[in-house]
Formats: structure tokens, C-alpha cells, sequence
């Protein structure tokens, strides 16, 4: 919790535009009816109208994909299991790699990008659903499999988009692949807001049912489990939410599969303690990735996907080792 | 009807038959062995009556319920499994893992109530499992182990448990304690156990009934002690067993030709 609140005030105070901490404190305690704003109207728009949305953007997205990844690891029984292993990463690619690349025929504008990515995404999920034998009569096996078909495919005809395009418009796709906080306004938020926040509760509820499943699928359906709509419950909840996100922010690497896992060395093996702590972790950790991203090399930005993996690569290296052989 | 009541069964996977129109009727409080070679149909049977094996034809009943109409919480307050190879998640505490067995009562959004919290005192003080509560499930011994699983099964407070080989994997002494408290349960609480068993002397000695299973296909169905001394035993097994009366306990032994 402390770290939360931590992340939230860095994101609002650190910035090319130096603002006092208590000050900006000082200025959110005087909306909700405590003291008096000391902040000029700039500084009040620059916290209010970009530092704000940003930050709320960063709190969803990190909430989000770490309650993913933690939930994917649960129902698949699978320490590697990431938001995108369905193919949520590969839809969303294709999606906004038509979008980015077809701008210049005048076909779609830039808007259509989220549009394009989040209908990508669910696309790409609802393939591997039924190619995984509707996940009903098939085991979680199947299913990881059928996602790594259909992402192999997807990916390799947005590799063939982007070969076709113009170098400008690679390098835009390569920068929204990476992923980004910078575009985030409240529109972005509100947008969001209501697939994210459901399916952040609908994963963190899933907890007791995921726990019960850690005994194996056939032992779990034994003790009263019904394995096969918690499972497609809560796939469902992830791949909404994290394509919703995916759709707003682009591809941000790493947060959903190390959050989980420092949860898990933090607070064992209950997915009970694991989700929830992963929505706060998470949230934090994108939150200070964000503030890191867009200071270090101030007045241009580093790809948040970039900083999540420089900082997420080495801790989850540690943890393996402190884990070896325990990682489940 | 009988309480346990399988009727006309066939399991198939794929082309292959599994188990061929087997019938069975278990009355309540009888322990009933299921015996056989392996790949004689014996875990599918156990399987198909725990209603984790869709049937090809016929039905099984529980307490005049279909158990393939139910849904798995309302299965699982009807009927408990004990599985063969156990998984036993790392990280879980014996108490959570035994804890289990009431998900069927309280559900996956629920925690457990005070009355669940009771059925589970009450499980670990009877399987002396209370001092091993708040230890990793990993750190427990085989033999204690199986006992936990078996501690799981009985907090569903089912009427029916089926258990596949639960001696798998004990040595002689953890076989007889862990069979010796199924015994207890039984004559306890008037619990019904359909088991499947490796050790025909074992299997002779605990259960009130032994069903032979060959291919999918019930060969004798009878009384304990007059299930061993057939002579289609040794056929079906496909070698020579003699039965030694030892103190009026029947002991089956394989004899080398």
C-alpha cells in the first residue's frame, strides 16, 4: 500500500517541469475541501491534465496485467504464462499494424489504432478458444498450444505488413509495440476504466477457485470445482481486460509475468493473497517504470516497455534463483 | 434400487471399450474392492462412479440421483474421491489442503463458515493429523500424506468415497493403519467405500464384497472370502494363487510354477 502511494506521488511530482512536492500534495488535498492550492494555473493544468490521466492510465494498465498474468499462472498451472499468451499481444500487433500502416491510404485515421488492437486481441483469443477445442472438453495444455499457433501466425502476417510498409510507418509500429503512457488523457481513462476495473475484481474473486486447482483439474472438478466456467470465466476476464489495456497503452512487456512472481516469493503460493497484491504491485511498479521512462532522458521519453524489461529482466532472475527448483 | 447403483456401464475412449456393460449395486455402510489386472478397467470404474468419466451407455446413481444430471458441487457433496497419484500443490498448509473438502459447501466466492471450520477439526483430531495442520503439504511422508488426502475426503462429508490404490506407494505397515481407518469410518459412520486394490490379501481382509474386473468386463462379484478361493482368480490373473488361512484371516499368495 505504501509503495502505492509512493508511485502515485512520483508519478504526480516528478516531471521536466519542477513542482514541489507539497505543493502538488498541498494542491490534491485542496480538491477534496483541505487548505489552499499554492500552484499557478500552468502547473496546476500540467499536474491535473498530464501528470493525472497518465498516472490513473499507469495504475489500470499495471493493475491490470500483473491480476492477468497472476491469473493466467493460476488456471494453467504455468509459472511462464503472461497476459499475452493467448495471443492477445499478436492480435492486438496485427490490429494496430493494419491501423498505423494503412494510414497513408486514408482508409483508417490514427484513431482506429486502439479500435483495431482491441479488436485484434479478442479476435486472437477467441481463435485460440475454439481451435483449443473450445477449452470445454480440452486441458490447459491444448489451450496454451492453440495460442502459440495462432500468435505464431498473427505475428508473422503483421511481420509481413510491416515489410511492405514504409520505413516511417515501422517505426511507428515498432514504438506502440513497445508501448507507451505518453498519449494517456482522461478520454483514454474513462474509455478504459469500466472493462478494466470489472475484470481486475472478476480475476481478484477467482483467487479461492484457483487455489482449489492447484490440486490438478480432475482432482479439483472432484471437490465440487467447475473447472471448465471458472476457467472460461476467468480467461475471458483477463483477455478483455488486458486487450483493453493492450488497446489504450500498446504492448508494455514483462509486468504481468514478474509482478506475479514477486508476489508469489513475497506472500506464498495462495492465489488468495497473490491477485490482489499483484493489483497493487502491479499498479506501483508501472506507475514508478512510467516515471523512470519519461525523466531519465527528459525532454524525449524511453519506451515504457524498455524500462519495465530492464528493470523487471534482472529481479526476475534473482527470484529464479532464489526459487531454483521451487517454482511452480 | 441400491444406494450406489451402476447400471449397464460402458466407458469408451475413442475405438477402444473400457469398461463393457458393467452393473454394480452397493448397498450403504458395505466396503467394496474392485480387483483385477492391470489395465482391467478398475480406475475408469472408479472414475465413471465419481463422475469424472462421461459413460458411453447406462447410468450410475447415488442415493437415486444420476451423477452425470449433477453439477460438481452438487456431485461432490454426494460422492469423494481419493485418487491414485494425489497432487500435492507446494506452499498449501495441511489444514487449507484437508480444508478443501468443503469447497462443495461453501463455494469458490465463499470462505468457509463457522460449520465448515468445525468439520475440519473434527477430521484432522480423528486422522491425528491436528500437530501436521499448519505444516507445508510437502514436508509430510507418504504415509501421512495419505492420510491427509484421505482427511480431504471425508471433510465433504459424502456418504460414498471412492479411493483408487490409496495404499499406493506405503509400506505394509502405513497399508494396514490407513485401511484399518476406512474400517473405523465405515462401521463409525455408516460410509460406503467402493476401493480399488493391488494387494488381494489386503483386498480380501478389509472389503464385505470383492468385484473382479478383466477387460472392462465383471468376471465374479461375491463375498470376499468366496471371491478369493475361486479358481477363475488364478485364471484371470494368468498365473497360480493359493489362498492360506492364517488364523482365520485368508492370505493370498502367488506360487511359482
Amino acid at each position: 500500500m505504501l509503495a502505492l502511494v509512493v508511485a502515485m506521488v512520483c508519478g504526480l511530482v516528478v516531471g521536466p517541469t519542477s513542482i514541489g512536492t507539497w505543493r502538488v500534495v498541498g494542491d490534491v488535498f485542496s480538491h477534496v475541501g483541505i487548505g489552499h492550492s499554492t500552484l499557478t494555473g500552468l502547473q496546476s493544468t500540467i499536474i491535473w491534465q498530464l501528470r493525472a490521466p497518465r498516472m490513473v492510465l499507469g495504475l489500470l494498465a499495471g493493475a491490470m496485467l500483473a491480476v492477468a498474468g497472476g491469473t493466467y499462472q493460476g488456471v494453467f498451472r504455468n509459472p511462464l504464462a503472461d497476459p499475452y499468451l493467448l495471443g492477445v499481444a499478436a492480435g492486438a500487433g496485427l490490429g494496430a499494424t493494419v491501423a498505423i500502416v494503412d494510414v497513408g491510404n486514408g482508409l483508417t485515421t490514427p484513431t482506429w489504432t486502439p479500435l483495431l488492437a482491441f479488436g485484434g486481441a479478442m479476435a486472437a483469443v477467441a481463435c485460440t478458444w475454439v481451435i483449443g477445442g473450445k477449452g470445454l472438453r480440452s486441458n490447459a495444455a491444448t489451450l496454451i498450444l492453440a495460442g502459440v499457433a495462432v500468435s505464431a501466425l498473427l505475428t508473422s502476417a503483421q511481420t509481413f505488413l510491416q515489410q511492405q510498409s514504409s520505413a516511417n510507418s515501422i517505426t511507428h509500429v515498432y514504438l506502440w509495440l513497445l508501448g507507451s503512457l505518453a498519449s494517456a488523457d482522461w478520454q483514454s481513462v474513462l474509455l478504459v476504466v469500466p472493462y478494466v476495473a470489472l475484470c481486475i475484481l472478476i480475476c481478484v474473486l477467482s483467487g479461492r477457485a484457483l487455489d482449489a486447482m492447484s490440486v490438478g483439474e480432475d482432482e479439483s472438478r472432484s471437490l465440487g470445482v467447475r473447472v471448465r466456467q471458472v476457467r472460461l470465466i476467468v480467461i475471458a476476464a483477463s483477455s478483455l481486460g488486458t486487450a483493453a489495456i493492450v488497446s489504450a497503452v500498446g504492448l508494455i512487456g514483462f509486468v504481468g509475468i514478474i509482478v506475479p512472481h514477486i508476489v508469489r516469493l513475497l506472500v506464498g503460493t495462495s492465489y488468495r493473497r497473490i491477485l490482489p497484491i499483484s493489483v497493487i504491485f502491479g499498479a506501483a511498479f508501472l506507475v514508478l517504470c512510467d516515471t523512470l521512462a519519461r525523466t531519465v532522458v527528459a525532454p524525449s521519453e524511453l519506451p515504457l516497455g524498455v524500462v519495465t524489461a530492464v528493470i523487471g529482466a534482472p529481479v526476475f532472475v534473482v527470484i529464479l534463483s532464489l526459487r531454483r527448483g521451487s517454482v511452480r | 434400487m441400491s444406494w450406489v447403483d451402476v447400471n449397464h456401464v460402458s466407458v469408451k475412449a475413442g475405438a477402444t471399450t473400457l469398461l463393457s456393460d458393467v452393473s454394480l449395486g452397493i448397498e450403504p455402510g458395505t466396503w467394496c474392492t474392485i480387483i483385477g489386472p492391470n489395465g482391467a478397467g478398475k480406475t475408469t470404474l472408479v472414475e465413471a462412479i465419481a463422475g469424472l468419466r462421461r459413460v458411453a451407455a447406462g447410468t450410475v446413481q447415488i442415493a437415486g440421483q444420476s451423477i452425470s444430471a449433477l453439477n460438481e458441487r452438487e456431485r461432490a457433496r454426494l460422492v469423494a474421491l481419493v485418487p491414485q497419484h494425489p497432487q500435492v500443490p507446494a506452499g498449501m498448509t495441511v489444514r487449507d489442503y484437508v480444508s478443501l473438502g468443503r469447497l462443495a459447501f461453501h463455494g469458490v466466492l465463499r470462505s468457509p463458515n463457522t460449520e465448515d471450520r468445525r468439520v475440519v477439526d473434527t477430521v484432522l483430531e480423528r486422522l491425528s493429523l491436528v500437530d501436521f495442520a499448519p505444516r507445508d503439504v510437502t514436508t509430510l511422508s507418504g504415509g501421512e500424506r495419505q492420510r491427509m488426502v484421505l482427511a480431504r475426503s471425508l471433510a465433504q462429508s459424502t456418504m460414498v468415497i471412492v479411493l483408487d490404490e490409496p495404499t499406493t506407494g506405503l509400506d505394509l505397515r502405513h497399508q494396514m493403519e490407513l485401511l484399518e481407518l476406512l474400517k473405523k469410518e465405515v462401521a463409525d459412520c455408516g460410509l460406503t467405500i467402493i476401493a480399488t486394490l493391488h494387494d488381494l490379501t489386503l483386498a480380501g481382509q478389509f472389503a464385505d464384497r470383492l468385484v473382479l474386473l478383466d477387460h472392462g468386463v465383471v468376471v465374479i462379484d461375491g463375498a470376499s472370502r468366496d471371491v478369493v478361493r475361486s479358481s477363475a482368480l488364478s485364471e484371470h490373473y494368468g498365473m497360480n494363487l493359493r489362498v492360506i488361512d492364517v488364523n482365520g484371516s485368508d492370505v493370498i499368495v502367488p506360487v511359482r510354477h
